[in-house]
């Protein structure tokens, strides 16, 4: 079990709050993505290549928004609550991530200022395979641009798993 | 950029693999550092034994991120609609992570063609790091 009952945290389900804030997707920050993930593609790094495939200026990987992890994206009255203000009490060493999810509206492109709104979609447990109870989350950040115009939204499922038997 | 030939592909298609070859701790250095995601799991060694590891694993995403290139090389960024990854084993120093997908769906209204695919990454003895799928939506109009 987390530190916090099931119906402490389903009490949590259906709220946001603003998490990530002025994310300014950098030319450079997307190079070093791009290289992290050992993606040598043009796209990433050149405004030409990036203008002949018909973008607005050179896109950022995929699951780029993952940078939303750096204190320097996180609203500065949030950077000292534990998990941003969704500190759901799971044990870390047992708490794995399970699922991502990305739903895109347009490529995030370098020159965009992207504001995150998270949201606790869901709460449950499950029987674990070797009992014990398994807990699972389920958070979405909504990602706006400078505009409001909405530009993609992740989804990922934190769980907390059993805790273990003495291992064989 | 022309996505003529990204309209007429069938259920059953599939592009080679996208081969990443000794993903090391290096790698996870370099991932944890550029996104952000410093968990000690995967780059903190006496860490990751302390939490009963025999050493440090990659991180999930940084195999999502893999799973996305491919994608993304395979209909072009733009038309990636949705991205759906599932961990479902570590990755373990030194492996080889293979990426490789198929068409399940072809569906075709007004102007756009729209594809469902199944992705899956493995490592270098054919364990199942990854399964996932993706929504691929080609606006078909010049």
């Amino acid at each position: 079990m987390p530190e916090k009952s099931l119906e402490e945290l389903r009490e949590m389900v259906g709220t946001s709050k603003v998490t990530v804030e002025d994310l300014h997707v950098e030319a450079g920050k997307v190079e070093e993505f791009a290289r992290s993930i050992r993606d040598d593609s043009e796209l990433y790094r050149s405004e030409e290549a990036a203008a002949e495939r018909g973008f607005d200026g050179i896109p950022a990987p995929l699951t780029f928004t993952r940078v939303h992890m750096f204190p320097r994206y996180c609203p500065p009255e949030r950077r000292d609550e534990k998990r941003r203000g969704f500190d759901l009490g799971f044990d870390r060493g047992r708490t794995v991530h399970g699922e991502q999810e990305y739903e895109y509206e347009r490529p995030v492109t370098v020159g965009d200022t992207l504001t995150g709104t998270q949201t606790l979609v869901d709460v449950y447990q499950k029987e674990g395979g070797r009992g014990g109870q398994m807990t699972f989350a389920e958070l979405e950040i909504e990602y706006r641009n400078q505009d409001d115009e909405l530009v993609l939204t992740e989804r990922r499922t934190r769980i907390e798993t059993a805790e273990s038997e003495e291992d064989d | 950029m022309t996505s003529e030939h990204l309209e007429s592909l069938s259920v059953g298609d599939s592009a080679p693999p996208l081969v990443v070859s000794d993903v090391d701790r290096i790698d996870f250095v370099k991932y944890a550092g550029a996104s952000g995601d410093f968990n000690p799991m995967h780059v903190v060694e006496p860490a990751a034994i302390d939490a009963g590891r025999e050493s440090v694993f990659g991180p999930g995403m940084l195999t999502a991120a893999f799973v996305s290139s491919y994608v993304a090389d395979w209909f072009g960024l733009e038309n990636v609609a949705r991205l759906r990854t599932r961990f479902e084993a570590l990755l373990w120093p030194g492996d080889t992570v293979r990426v490789s997908g198929e068409i399940v769906e072809r569906s075709v209204e007004d102007d756009r063609t729209s594809y469902e695919v199944d992705l899956v990454a493995e490592n270098g003895d054919g364990d199942v790091l990854i399964s996932g799928d993706a929504t691929i939506e080609i606006d078909d109009r010049p």
